[in-house]
């Protein structure tokens, strides 16, 4: 699900940077670092808007200065019995690996429905019903997530098809 | 799931109720049974001393799983004694395949622990199975079910598994910016060479993360030889490069992914960094996989691999994805050179310590930096150095520029002696002919013979298949069975799938099994002769490997001339001499290649008088019978073996090997000033008069022993002349501990001074007769008495051409 969250993060700057253009440096600095981090909780999509700059602190000893920069981003955070469009990534005999934008959400072959079956001979393989549903590696995908679990830097989900609507699109 | 109590109950328990029954649901945690356990526990009583009572205390067993109660095992008022199986209960979910830490098919998480875990969840899906992906798990069960899909459906396309490796098998790569500017270069001599070399860039790779180029080469014919065994095998890739480049390799060589599809592993993936797994891509069963690799020590020398020679286009660039693995040990590097001179061992250089390794061509490994290398796969830290070390190899390779290097040295030895290089044999190796005009080389014919190599694999494998599954009982039974067998079932049959790791050593052993070979100078003093490299490689065939030459010896593997060995083996008519070469390019070739352009040209000197079928039955026995004794002569070795061994088992003489020239001089001289005179000479051929007629048996070892106190004049001299070098008290002591071999090829070297004639020789002869009447066996005889006048004349012939290099033996004679 997505949320438009306000989040505040430091950013310390290098005396050199000091000058004329130093907003519009701590602007692209916050979007390097921010936009398409995953927090192991959650995705940052995009950075919306500066809600406050605030005033830079020189830090003794060193002479750099620190920006707490408040900003609102859109963030996407996966949920168990979310339903999402993923993109297969590669397809095996265990099961699917797909990509949910940034999210991998891996569907095994139990969620998958019994009339879908893993084709080894053809190339690529692929998951096929014979008749119009064929799941090959570039296929887009709509699934359901079954699970989601945080890691320190990624998120592992897993989903299954095996429902109405779900499927290739 | 069969619930099991577990070892920290306190036993014995007695079961008061069951609180569940068959058919309930259980959650995890909830209680399965009450029980009582006995224990003792201090109590204060009330005068207010404290004593141990036994109490019986009453309590619930959870459960550790969820499911529904399927069946008891115990019933109320049982005692339990022990860990038991308690209660069989369904479980909606087995999490037999997990990713990411949740099992994939019902999103449970599989690492949440508590006071009642017995075995983490994640440990039901222990095995990786997928190729390019670590975080999937499988059970056992699982990995078992897709494995044997995959059989079926190779068997019923009549195809194996073939996991190919990159580096070196297939291509060639490196990082040498050298490669593109040469490539652009049209006057550059080797641009003809290059003009096939893909390259691709890797973006967070190389020195400081700033990318480099990769510079490929393909073998050549690779694209024909993919597409023909892509027919015969399904391809897989198992290399040490990292995904990127495996990727980047990929699209080169298969840009349409019909050859290996996705079946990659790199080693982000592979789980070691140091060797490869079989199992880490078929965890339960590898009888239908056949392993094409440029080394044979990571796979630490499966039965499924077909080594291959490595393909070294970029001359001195190695492998560029193995710098952590253990160092090559060089095997193929006999050229002219080494012939001349004994190679020097060069000075080590360290993995760890981030000195990279200049790849091939470098010097030798002893077995123990291997192991070093080897072992450092577990450790994290090690491993992150090992990385740093390949990172530096890739950096020095791209600001060492060692092929612009080595262009330079070809065009210096251009200028200087042109026509001295053109006489170098051509048949040497392709890397080691380096052409004196451009570096690079491009005549490999490698996988040319690879494909037939795996034709035949492929089709013994299933005609073997074919063979089991028509005649016998399991034909008919698959055929009485095939009408209730599903459709997929019907045209194989699991269990009579031949074993690659059968098939392939029984065809290789047919090729060059039976041939027991012994090395000479090929291996540095002090490797283990039985797990070298080459030793392995050719163990594999079904080859002998034998530290000493005997009559079951059938070549002489000579890495360079004028070994002991080779001057042994020069008697025994039977052992052929060969070139290191000739071993390599029959294992290569999977034939027994004609030893003729591979004979070792044997120096003249060398060549000793061949044994006669008596004294080597001798030979024969001697090596098992007086293994045990100390008698013997010194046996200096300049291989493996310890020199103990040598001087127990004692037999041979000859003037040590590995001395440098001028201590070999030294000894000829020191040898040739006491070389006795006529006096000598009698009294020895006395002393073995006597010998005979005492000996009987065992009169090999009395006659060295009373050679010994003849020789005591000579060692007096001897002392005297050198007493301090170690070298003289060798030969010293190989004087004492003369055999009776030796008097064998001694016999005709005095001639050598014009000493002893035909007459002595004949008188010798008489007084063997003598002697083999007397002593009434002859078997320990070392010099023949059924030695006919032809003989005695070609070893008359061959001790004219003797020179100082026999003196040792002459002197044996002369003592």
């Amino acid at each position: 699900m997505f949320f438009l969250k306000e989040e505040a993060k430091v950013i310390t700057l290098h005396p050199s940077y000091f000058g004329p253009n130093m907003r519009e440096y701590l602007i692209t600095r916050l979007n390097e670092e921010e936009e398409g981090r995953c927090t192991g909780d959650h995705f940052v999509i995009c950075v919306m808007d500066m809600v406050d700059i605030g005033e830079g602190r020189v830090m003794p000893s060193s002479g750099h200065a620190e920006y707490t920069i408040k900003y609102r981003a859109i963030i996407w955070k996966p949920f168990r019995g979310e339903t999402v469009d993923a993109i297969v990534t590669s397809v095996k005999p265990t099961g699917i690996f797909t990509l949910a934008g940034p999210l991998s959400v891996f569907i095994a072959r139990k969620n998958i429905p019994s009339d879908i079956k893993w084709e080894p001979n053809t190339v690529p393989p692929q998951y096929t019903d014979h008749a119009d549903q064929v799941i090959e590696k570039g296929t887009s995908l709509r699934l359901k997530i079954l699970g989601v679990k945080p890691d320190v830097a990624a998120i592992n989900a897993i989903g299954t098809i095996k429902e109405d609507y779900l499927g290739p699109l | 799931m069969l619930l099991r109590l577990p070892y920290s109950l306190h036993y014995p328990i007695t079961i008061t109720s069951l609180l569940k029954s068959a058919g309930d649901d259980v959650k995890k945690d909830e209680a399965l049974f009450r029980y009582n356990y006995k224990t003792k526990v201090e109590e204060i009583n009330i005068w207010g001393e404290t004593e141990w009572k036994e109490r019986n205390f009453p309590t619930r067993f959870e459960s550790t799983v969820d499911g529904q109660v399927e069946e008891w095992k115990i019933s109320e008022g049982d005692v339990i004694d022990g860990p038991i199986d308690v209660v069989e209960i369904a479980e909606p979910c087995a999490h037999e395949v997990q990713y990411g830490g949740m099992c994939a098919e019902c999103g449970k998480d599989m690492t949440e622990a508590s006071y009642n875990t017995e075995m983490m969840d994640s440990m039901r899906a222990p095995i990786q199975m997928s190729h390019d992906n670590t975080a999937l798990t499988v059970s056992e069960k699982e990995a078992n079910r897709v494995e044997e899909d995959a059989k079926r459906r190779l068997l019923a396309s009549k195809r194996l598994s073939l996991v190919v490796d990159l580096d070196q098998t297939i291509i060639h790569a490196t990082v040498d910016p050298t490669v593109g500017e040469w490539k652009e270069d049209k006057d550059n001599p080797n641009y003809e060479a290059l003009r096939d070399v893909r390259q691709f860039r890797l973006i967070d790779d190389g020195p400081g993360m700033r990318g480099c180029w990769y510079y490929i080469k393909l073998r050549p014919g690779l694209e024909d030889f993919l597409q023909n065994i892509a027919e015969l095998y399904e391809l897989h890739i198992y290399t040490m490069g990292t995904r990127a480049y495996a990727q980047n390799i990929a699209d080169i060589i298969d840009p349409t992914r019909k050859l290996f599809g996705d079946r990659i592993l790199s080693r982000d993936e592979s789980g070691s960094l140091t060797a490869k797994n079989l199992h880490r891509l078929f965890p339960t069963d590898t009888k239908m996989v056949v392993i094409i690799d440029d080394r044979g020590d990571v796979w630490g020398w499966n039965k499924n691999l077909i080594k291959v020679s490595p393909y070294d286009f970029f001359v001195g660039i190695g492998d560029i994805n193995s710098s952590f693995l253990p160092q090559k040990q060089d095997i193929g590097e006999t050229n002219n050179k080494a012939v001349a001179k004994p190679p020097k061992p060069e000075p080590k250089e360290h993995h760890a310590n981030g000195a990279a390794d200049k790849p091939t061509g470098e010097g030798d490994v002893s077995a123990l930096a291997q192991l070093v290398t080897m072992g450092g796969g577990d450790d994290p830290r090690l491993r992150a150095e090992q990385t740093n070390a390949q990172e530096e190899t890739i950096l020095h390779q791209v600001e060492d520029r060692p092929l612009l290097q080595k262009q330079k040295e070809l065009d210096a030895e251009d200028d200087g002696s042109a026509e001295s290089s053109e006489s170098t044999s051509s048949i040497e190796e392709p890397q080691e002919n380096k052409h004196r005009h451009h570096l690079l080389e491009d005549h490999d014919r490698e996988l040319f013979q690879l494909q037939e190599r795996l034709e035949q694999v492929h089709a013994k494998f299933f005609d073997e298949y074919d063979r089991t599954r028509t005649s016998g009982l399991g034909g008919r039974v698959a055929a009485l069975r095939g009408e209730r067998v599903p459709m997929k079932d019907k045209d194989v049959d699991l269990k009579l799938v031949p074993d690659v790791k059968d098939i392939m050593p029984k065809i290789k052993s047919r090729i060059l099994g039976g041939i027991v070979v012994v090395f000479s100078g090929v291996l540095p003093l002090g490797t283990d002769t039985k797990n070298a490299d080459i030793s392995r490689w050719a163990m594999s065939f079904g080859i002998t490997i034998s530290s000493r030459i005997n009559g079951r010896t059938t070549h002489l593997v000579a890495g360079r001339n004028r070994t002991a060995k080779v001057r042994e083996a020069t008697r025994w008519p039977e052992v052929k001499i060969v070139t290191t070469q000739w071993l390599l390019d029959s294992l290569v070739s999977w034939r027994y290649l004609d030893e003729e352009p591979y004979l070792l040209p044997v120096h003249p000197d060398d060549r000793g008088e061949p044994l006669s079928p008596k004294s080597r039955e001798l030979a024969d026995s001697s090596w098992l019978s007086s293994s045990d004794e100390a008698a013997g002569s010194m046996f200096t070795e300049d291989e493996a073996q310890s020199e103990d061994i040598f001087r127990e088992t004692g037999l041979d003489d000859h003037s040590p090997v590995g001395y440098d020239e001028n201590e070999q001089a030294a000894v000829h001289d020191e040898l040739r000033d006491f070389l006795g005179s006529d006096d000598e000479s009698e009294s020895d051929n006395d002393a073995w008069g006597d010998d005979q007629t005492s000996g009987g048996k065992k009169r090999k070892r009395g006659e060295g022993a009373d050679a010994g106190t003849d020789d005591e004049s000579a060692d007096d001299e001897e002392d005297e002349d050198k007493q301090g070098s170690r070298l003289s008290q060798r030969i010293k002591r190989s004087y004492e501990r003369s055999t009776g071999l030796r008097e064998v090829a001694s016999a005709v070297p005095t001639e050598n001074n014009a000493l002893p004639t035909r007459e002595q020789a004949e008188q010798e002869q008489d007084i063997d007769k003598a002697a083999a009447s007397n002593a009434g066996s002859d078997d320990g005889l070392p010099e023949n008495p059924d030695d006919d006048e032809d003989d005695l004349e070609r070893e008359m012939l061959a001790a004219f051409e003797n020179d100082d290099d026999d003196d040792e033996d002459i002197v044996d004679e002369n003592e």
